[in-house]
């Protein structure tokens, strides 16, 4: 047991440290522009979109 | 423990605890927030932020409203944490997991981004109100902390129910119910009065079935409710949560250990209270998952049911499971801690344990990736709350839309804050878009408006808005802008600089009138709220008095 939770104690730090690189990774290549260009036809802002 | 819960809470919050106002959202503090009439109820508006607004237009004549808001959310994360962890138990990991489970939670990060701040302060008494309804069951007498939990938990109505029912459900019993029922009706006839004096306008448009649980990501919507997440909002969902792989290793984590800790977390609470918080928990999920499952009956309950709406958006309801989901993997955690023989393999799935959810949800660390960023207000903006005063009658801001971006708020998202910012009461468009969608608001001014706006004349627009009660119009030039959303309105001109610019209607106004019956109902429900929050005063200086005669002397 104390083995099984040592590998899932390790598992959990290395996954952590591979989750926020891949997730840096992501964001850096797939960020939106600072300032998106306005939408004329319909500049009322939306509060949120779904899924 | 203190020290953890303060530093998970200022990891979270990371740039937020700046200078500056945090605005994201439905999330607006403002220097000083002026007290006014329909921050206690008597709007033509469904009342929505009864009594947050009042409350806080009181607080901040104490503590500046920048400042307020830093203790406010400070303060929500660690006392939130830090009741965790007292539910945990005395088990030093069981207590570090409760903080981490409780506080880096999808819940607080995804409320904390679309700005539900009394939520959030009612999440964070939840434990706290949990204990206290333990306590209660051995010793009824109202303890001293208890009318304040139970203030801050109820400053919006689905934080009002969450928490009534979460005291109620622990700790009710044949000798405690009479008076905890009398805290909870005190704590919450602000709202309640006010939503009955506006029935006829207390359902909402059936299209905010939109607002239901959803699915983030690839992680389905009730393995997303799992570990509280699932809002309706993609906006603000962490991009950790759309990896399938770190929420789904969560849920699974999160699962087992619960498994692992059910029984010695039963056993040390006891059957009564382990029903209880099974049943809070369940409650919680249910009202969640239904508005997913079935969001056509959210909708329709919405729609035809007077407060029906507060079913709408699902996933507020997942703050009830909270406390039981961070008790059950605390036990979890301590419980693998105890099969370990050596010291240091202990120490290593106790560590592993504390920052299981930090890890899987990485990028909520420095107020979401820096998203929390908070800004200052432009100077023109004081100039011109100087300028317009108390001002007559109502204010409407234009354009007459609810959401801004503005470039000083760093292009982030955030409801209107220039009406709370000035000193009148005002109308404001309560429409939301979604999805490209207009969703109708629940003011009956806001047709009227608009339909004054389409009106070809400026001074015939300006005599239209004075019959609906409008007595100056104060104009966001760097606002983008339709013609639906906004005219020329005459008027004298008293204000014109840094984009804005203020109206005063020369039209004679026709004042709303409050009826006799508003004021004596919400005259009653006020002194109730103060009385409680009088009565909790009274109680702690007794409390402190009593623990004081107690005590033994030197001698």
């Amino acid at each position: 047991m104390q083995a099984f939770l040592i590998t899932f104690a390790s598992v959990v730090v290395g996954g952590g440290l591979a989750g926020a690189t891949v997730i840096g990774l992501v964001n850096s290549q797939t960020a939106p522009p600072d300032k998106s260009p306005a939408n004329v036809s319909n500049p009322v802002l939306e509060y949120g979109v779904t899924q | 423990m203190p020290a953890w819960a303060i530093a998970v809470a200022a990891l979270v919050l990371g740039p937020a605890l700046g200078p500056g106002y945090l605005l994201t959202y439905d999330m607006v503090w403002v220097p000083d927030l002026a007290l006014r009439p329909d921050f206690l109820g008597l709007g033509s508006a469904l009342p929505r932020a009864v009594p947050s607004d009042a409350v806080v237009a009181v607080l901040d004549e104490v503590l500046p409203g920048m400042l307020l808001q830093k203790v406010v959310l400070v303060g929500a994360l660690v006392v939130g944490g830090l009741g965790a962890a007292r539910l945990a138990g005395r088990a030093t990991a069981a207590r570090l997991v409760a903080v981490g489970v409780y506080v880096w939670s999808p819940y607080v990060v995804e409320r904390l981004w679309i700005g539900h701040w009394p939520l959030l302060l009612c999440w964070a008494v939840l434990p706290w109100l949990v204990a206290e309804g333990i306590r209660l069951r051995a010793d009824p007498r109202i303890g001293a902390a208890l009318p304040f939990l139970l203030l801050a938990g109820s400053l919006s109505a689905n934080a009002g129910l969450m928490a009534a029912t979460a005291l109620l459900a622990v700790g009710a019993t044949r000798a405690t119910v009479p008076r905890l029922l009398g805290l909870v009706v005190a704590a919450n006839a602000p709202w309640v009065v006010a939503g009955l004096l506006h029935l006829d306008t207390a359902t909402s448009n059936a299209a905010g079935a939109v607002f239901g649980l959803d699915a983030e990501g690839p992680l389905p919507a009730p393995l997303a409710a799992l570990t509280l997440g699932g809002i309706w909002n993609a906006e603000v969902v962490p991009s950790s949560r759309e990896l399938l792989v770190l929420p789904l290793v969560l849920t699974l984590s999160y699962a087992a250990l619960a498994a692992i800790g059910a029984r010695p977390l039963a056993r040390r609470l006891g059957g009564r209270v382990t029903i209880a918080l099974v049943g809070l928990w369940a409650a919680g999920y249910l009202v969640a998952v239904l508005s997913w499952a079935s969001p056509d009956t959210v909708g329709w309950l919405a729609g035809h049911v007077p407060g029906g709406g507060l079913l709408r958006d699902g996933t507020r309801s997942l703050a009830l499971c909270a406390p039981l989901t961070a008790a059950l993997v605390a036990a979890g955690v301590q419980r693998c801690v105890e099969w370990c023989a050596h010291r240091a393999a202990k120490l290593l799935v106790m560590a592993a344990g504390a920052l299981l959810p930090l890890a899987f949800m990485p990028d909520a660390a420095w107020g979401i990736g820096g998203r929390l960023e908070p800004a200052d207000y432009p100077a023109a903006w004081a100039a011109a709350r100087a300028t317009l005063g108390d001002g007559r009658a109502d204010l409407l801001v234009l354009p007459f839309t609810s959401y801004r971006a503005p470039a000083w708020n760093h292009d982030g998202k955030v409801l209107d804050p220039l009406p709370r910012y000035l000193r009148p009461d005002y109308v404001v468009n309560d429409q939301l878009v979604v999805d490209g969608r207009v969703i109708a608001g629940e003011d009956p001014r806001v047709p009227d408006v608009l339909a004054a706006l389409a009106l070809p004349d400026a001074d015939d627009r300006a005599a239209a808005l004075a019959q609906l009660g409008i007595g100056a119009v104060v104009r966001d030039r760097t606002v983008p802008t339709t013609r639906a959303s906004d005219a020329a309105v005459g008027g004298t001109a008293v204000f014109d600089g840094g984009g804005l610019d203020v109206v005063v209607l020369d039209a004679p106004v026709h004042e709303r009138q409050v009826p006799a019956g508003w004021l004596v109902a919400l005259g009653l429900a006020w002194a109730a709220f103060l009385g409680l929050a009088g009565f909790g005063v009274w109680n702690g200086g007794r409390a402190i008095s009593s623990r004081m005669r107690t005590r033994p002397g030197p001698g």
